[in-house]
């Protein structure tokens, strides 16, 4: 006897992740505020250049610069993360909404890449913020930077596109194409360090590349960072939902 | 102060508005966003109670 294939269960506002999601942005507030004492009470700070002669600082002797910008760090690349992980999301939902032109998909995509342009946007912020006192410039063409900023673009003509295309359906096609050319876009901004070492963004992501402290730090703040932007996902998705069944029922009471 | 000391320190003052700019500013990204959401859902829930008014004198009508 042949089973009968059951229907997908479509992304909808109510269902079990909207239960989690207030208990997400809780942890996902606690976490970042723990990430954020850590850093400044508990990681020591990075040292820079050497200093002419030596001092005793607590207890152990300093012979170079203390780097507070350095502390940007800690938020700076979970949040950066998240973009990426947005971003994979959003071109997931993208796919899903090819292969089956469901409506819904293409909202679970245009919602996952406005959270993951939120995240570009605070990336960016903190990047700017350290590039500008490290080396006294708001910008410069270092390989990082450049991807990142072409993904910032891509994510930013993505929602250009979609306030251009008047046809919802096809709308919805172009923008699902352009979230999976960002994803494209992903590995490449990630793994550029490795193909073009820089000074500027070394490669972090390996052995030796962190302490330890650092690293707990880093992670505290990436999984509460996590949380976070998964609670305004939902959010969001509630919200945009709402507006699409307001919008169904205007067009049901026109017509009757 | 200690010479050696005041060169160690000497970057921590002067990247400190940069630092605090940083976090600052992620907080008020978040901040907006929410804000947005909060809007957003608030109109779109005024615009289901006039709705449902709508419909019910509607229903009014039809009996």
């Amino acid at each position: 006897m042949a089973k009968e294939k059951k229907p997908p269960v479509l992304p909808e506002a109510g269902q079990w992740p909207d239960k989690v999601a207030p208990v997400a942005l809780v942890a996902g507030a606690v976490l970042t505020t723990i990430g954020f004492l850590l850093t400044f009470l508990w990681v020591p700070p990075v040292v820079g250049a050497s200093v002419n002669g030596a001092a005793l600082i607590g207890d152990s002797m300093v012979t170079q610069q203390l780097l507070l910008s350095q502390k940007i760090f800690y938020f700076h690349m979970p949040v950066a993360l998240v973009s990426f992980i947005a971003l994979v999301f959003a071109a997931y939902y993208g796919i899903r909404f090819l292969a089956t032109r469901n409506a819904r998909f293409d909202a679970c995509s245009k919602v996952a890449m406005e959270i993951s342009l939120l995240f570009i946007i605070m990336t960016m912020i903190t990047g700017e913020m350290w590039t500008r006192f490290e080396w006294g410039v708001w910008w410069t063409w270092e390989p990082r930077l450049t991807t990142y900023l072409i993904l910032m673009l891509i994510v930013i003509a993505y929602f250009i596109l979609r306030n251009a295309v008047d046809e919802p359906e096809r709308c919805s096609v172009y923008a699902a194409v352009v979230s999976i050319v960002a994803l494209i876009d992903v590995p490449i901004c990630f793994m550029i360090t490795r193909l073009i070492p820089s000074s500027v963004h070394p490669v972090v992501l390996r052995e030796g590349g962190m302490t330890a402290d650092m690293g707990i730090c880093l992670a505290v703040v990436l999984v509460g960072m996590l949380a976070v932007g998964f609670a305004l996902y939902r959010a969001r998705f509630g919200q945009v939902r709402l507006g699409q069944r307001v919008e169904a029922l205007k067009d049901a009471l026109e017509e009757n | 102060m200690d010479p050696i000391l005041a060169e160690i320190y000497s970057t921590i003052l002067p990247s400190a508005p940069y630092v605090i700019a940083a976090y600052a500013l992620i907080w008020v990204a978040l901040l907006v966003y929410v804000l947005m959401i909060m809007r957003g859902t608030k109109k779109a829930t005024a615009q289901i109670a006039l709705l449902e008014e709508e419909v019910q004198e509607k229903l009014g009508k039809d009996e």
